[in-house]
């Protein structure tokens, strides 16, 4: 009886945990080496369900000094990826959960209810449309709907005369070429993707290998961390190589809960993605990251974080699997949520951000204080990180914890110009390096002389 | 179970509603101390979900009947509140205030929402209900001594 009171007083003491602040600052778990606490288990996990709000006429998000923002698309149906054509066109993916995943305790069905409050009320389009901006002021005068009727898409990425579109059942190749409009035939299926009845993290994030031979997709877990049963992560919580000519598929890298962002760092020629981390540890567990990804490599998920960090709610223990996870590379702190990676590969903004890492940051809700909600920047120097996160977009969340939007997918344009889907303000951003439309057409000696 | 220390006020045709209620915690905790065991031996998440959805219809008709003998309580005479009927009234609020935080508990995601804390939990919880059952059991007793 003495266990038993000691393990109920620790219930108690477990559930008091709920209500603590943040233990440390956001910057001692961003970078090589996060700090990461010891592990909590709760009786009411760290909550703040941000609820949406939207941008009210004239609110846009919040850029650094010398850029400018504006709205490419606008009145959308929560946009989440966005890629940039060669003629100047943008396309983006209109995608919505599948919906459907079955209750299996009571759990799911409060959960289904209090995380619902923070997405949109606009129903997703499920479809790709291109944004066409033909005087190039930032706003798209044309949208067009080129794909319609998708089963929530996500991942899109055009080689060559192909479009590829990652629905969360399979990958669909479209004859395209950049400037059209209108596509030509209805599309055939490249490879089926693992989704089922379940499916829970549904999004399949989609990029092609810099000879265009093959495609790579992220396949996310079907739960926070097993809740429902190991047999339903087959075939999840990994990234699959896809031959482009044949369709086939192999793991690439396993492990990984929730990969999105899918792309190639030029320098380097790696594969990067960031990463959804685990859930319900604590406001400061387990920490979302980026990570070039290695081939064969194995990064934890769901036996252990962080390498050998074991996480003591997955039965049975598998210490051979835990040996071989390997820690990723560069920590951007708890339950930001990232969903989107883009490197600057354009010349327009100023050198230090050259070649970095910019970063859709969703935002979070297992934590008492939010984080994310922002659009992150990190330097990169000869291929790796070279320095600490930045806020490079914000404005995302008010002070009262409303969302006027959350960003997503991110993207550079032929100009360099970054492009941001917003899913709740339902827009597609733009950020240029250069002062106000206005004053750029304005010739310089003018400027000189109003100076 | 129809024999009570308290005359049942709300009743169907005399019969009471909380004794008719009462099995369903009675078998609900029992049983998601079952499944829990099978649990922590199997590992296997069905049973978790099993104890899980136990423990939140064992709450729910608990709660009601602990409400409807309350009811019946105040509604009483005051001589039959013996000693017995408060001390099964004190170990009932026990059973349900443990069982409350067994489902949050359980509303963990995989071992831990078992293994150590939630099995412990659903143990002390049919250990109380077994020593609520035998206080009603006297209690019946002494109203019934009292009332030959």
């Amino acid at each position: 009886m003495i266990r038993v009171s000691t393990l109920t007083a620790l219930g108690v003491v477990l559930a008091l945990g709920a209500c603590s602040k943040p233990a440390f600052p956001p910057e001692q778990q961003q970078g090589a080496n996060p700090q990461l606490p010891a592990a909590q288990q709760f009786l009411f996990p760290p909550m703040n369900i941000t609820t949406p709000v939207g941008w009210k006429d004239g609110e846009a998000p919040t850029v650094p000094a010398g850029f400018t923002i504006t709205a490419l698309g606008t009145d959308m149906k929560g946009p989440r990826n966005v890629v940039a054509l060669a003629n100047g066109d943008v396309l983006a993916v209109e995608g919505g959960g599948p919906g459907g995943e079955p209750v299996t305790r009571p759990k799911d069905l409060i959960y289904g209810i209090v995380k619902g409050r923070a997405h949109s009320p606009v129903k997703a389009g499920n479809r790709v449309v291109l944004l066409r901006d033909a005087n190039g002021d930032g706003r798209a005068e044309q949208q067009i709907v080129l794909i319609d009727n998708l089963h929530s898409p996500f991942g899109i990425v055009q080689v060559g005369d192909a479009l590829y579109v990652a629905e969360t059942d399979r990958i669909m190749r479209y004859a395209f070429t950049p400037g059209q409009t209108r596509l030509t035939g209805p599309g055939t299926v490249l490879t089926d993707l693992p989704a089922g009845e379940i499916n829970h993290h549904w999004t399949k994030s989609l990029t092609a290998s810099p000879d265009g031979t093959k495609l790579y997709v992220g396949i996310g877990s079907n739960s926070n961390i097993v809740e429902r049963g190991i047999i339903a992560e087959q075939d999840r919580a990994r990234i699959w190589e896809v031959d482009v000519a044949t369709g086939a598929t192999r793991p690439y890298a396993t492990g990984l809960r929730n990969p999105n962002g899918l792309t190639f760092e030029p320098v380097s020629g790696k594969l990067w993605a960031v990463i959804n981390e685990r859930d319900e540890l604590g406001n400061n567990l387990v920490p979302d990251y980026m990570t070039s990804v290695q081939d064969g490599a194995f990064y934890g998920w769901p036996w252990s974080y962080y390498g050998d960090h074991v996480d003591v709610r997955v039965a049975p223990r598998r210490p051979d699997m835990v040996a071989k996870a390997i820690a990723p590379d560069y920590s951007l702190g708890s339950h930001v949520a990232p969903l989107g990676l883009a490197f600057n590969t354009g010349a327009s903004f100023p050198a230090r951000y050259a070649g970095g890492a910019f970063i859709g940051e969703h935002g979070s809700w297992d934590r008492t204080v939010p984080s994310g909600y922002q659009v992150a920047f990190v330097p990169f120097a000869s291929g790796r990180p070279a320095g600490k996160v930045e806020t490079f977009v914000g404005g995302f969340l008010d002070a009262d914890n409303h969302t006027r939007g959350r960003p997503v997918g991110v993207a550079f344009d032929r100009t360099g110009a970054l492009l941001i889907a917003d899913d709740v303000g339902n827009a597609v951003w733009r950020v240029s390096a250069r002062a106000a439309p206005a004053a750029v057409a304005t010739p310089p000696a003018t400027t000189a002389a109003q100076r | 179970m129809t024999d009570q220390a308290i005359q049942p006020r709300v009743a169907i045709a005399g019969v009471s509603l909380r004794a008719l209620l009462m099995p369903f915690p009675i078998a609900c905790f029992t049983g998601a101390l079952l499944t829990d065991i099978t649990y922590a031996q199997t590992a296997v998440i069905q049973w978790a979900n099993f104890s899980a959805w136990l423990l939140a219809f064992g709450m729910l008709t608990g709660g009601i009947a602990f409400l409807l003998g309350l009811i019946d309580l105040f509604l009483a005479d005051r001589y039959a509140r013996t000693a017995f009927v408060w001390a099964q009234l004190g170990v009932s609020v026990g059973v349900l205030a443990v069982a409350l935080v067994n489902n949050f508990v359980h509303a963990r995601d995989g071992w831990t929402s078992v293994v150590p804390t939630g099995l412990t939990l659903s143990v002390v919880t049919v250990l109380l209900m077994i020593l609520s059952g035998v206080l009603g059991q006297i209690a019946v007793r002494r109203a019934e001594g009292g009332r030959s």
